[in-house]
């Protein structure tokens, strides 16, 4: 457990970041990849050393600190919604329905579309549950941040390690 | 195909199948970016899915990663470069926070496609460091 305790706090950091609005408009697409370097810096941190970190020690960090990220930010995305019975896709409704409108569609596709959305969108304002929206952020949240996890560890590892390289010159 | 995606609305247009998926999709990419409303590029058939600093950043990736086809930029080991990549955005990020200046689309796409060019050499080269450490087992 010990091993995965960086990766595990800098994902919880990162599922918290994910649901706080002025946090996600400054930090943006590097909330993830910034968690994973922090990752690697926490690991560097709890076990000192002067080897350089390996790529695949950097893409399993962020690799495992993107999966948590993805996990801590679907139960908070799911528990707010719950408890608000409102979210994006609720408020991306009107927009939806104005743009399902003026595409050029078949009446009885455009029909089974605003079906299945009204009916996502029905569930969370009445329960503040959906079956269909729970399984897509799931997915979504896990493919995301995994990828972008698993990169975020590979670049970070590449500049502590060229920081290591700057340092052992001087 | 993940910089084809921020503009999503568009190849509505072209395949009115994706409309299933439209949801779906902005929320993936706004996974990624805080998709706020002034801060996407407006095109006349819809709002790119992320932010002009998002759009550089995965524009900035995908130029490199072409231009690497032809020709491969070896990544120097000197730190200054990432710090040369970052200070800009980070420089025009707190400005705008702080309100010493409004928010520019231009600068922010430039900004960030300099960090995404520079992001590439490393990705890269972490890339191909990893392949290397998986092959020699």
């Amino acid at each position: 457990m010990k091993k995965y305790l960086p990766s595990f706090i800098s994902g919880f950091g990162a599922g918290v970041l994910h649901i706080v609005p002025v946090a996600k408009s400054l930090a943006c697409c590097l909330i993830v990849p910034l968690a994973s370097f922090t990752a690697l810096i926490l690991d560097r941190r709890a076990n000192p050393t002067d080897e350089k970190i390996s790529m695949k020690k950097g893409a399993l960090v962020g690799l495992f600190t993107g999966l948590y990220a993805a996990l801590f930010g679907t139960v908070f995305d799911l528990f707010i919604t719950l408890v608000t019975k409102n979210n994006d896709i609720v408020a991306m409704m009107p927009e939806l329905q104005k743009m399902i409108s003026a595409f050029p569609l078949s009446d009885a596709m455009r029909t089974e579309v605003l079906n299945l959305f009204e009916s996502v969108r029905n569930d969370i304002i009445q329960y503040g549950f959906s079956p269909l929206y729970t399984f897509s952020i799931i997915i979504n949240n896990t493919v995301v941040n995994s990828i972008v996890g698993t990169l975020g560890g590979l670049i970070g590892a590449q500049i502590i390690n060229q920081r290591l390289n700057n340092r052992n010159e001087y | 195909m993940w910089t084809a995606g921020i503009f999503y609305s568009c190849w509505l247009d072209l395949f009115n199948f994706l409309i299933y998926g439209y949801p779906t999709v902005k929320n993936t990419y706004s996974l990624v970016c805080h998709q706020d409303p002034a801060k996407l590029i407006n095109l006349s058939c819809g709002n790119s899915f992320v932010c002009a600093r998002c759009l550089g950043i995965y524009t900035g990736l995908l130029i490199n990663s072409f231009l690497h086809i032809f020709h491969e930029i070896k990544l120097k080991k000197n730190f200054r470069l990432v710090l040369f990549a970052t200070v800009p955005m980070f420089v025009d990020v707190v400005s705008v926070a702080a309100g010493i200046y409004d928010y520019s689309k231009t600068l922010a796409f430039i900004t960030g496609l300099l960090f995404g060019s520079i992001l590439f050499l490393y990705l890269y080269n972490g890339l191909q460091n990893l392949i290397i450490e998986i092959f020699k087992r």
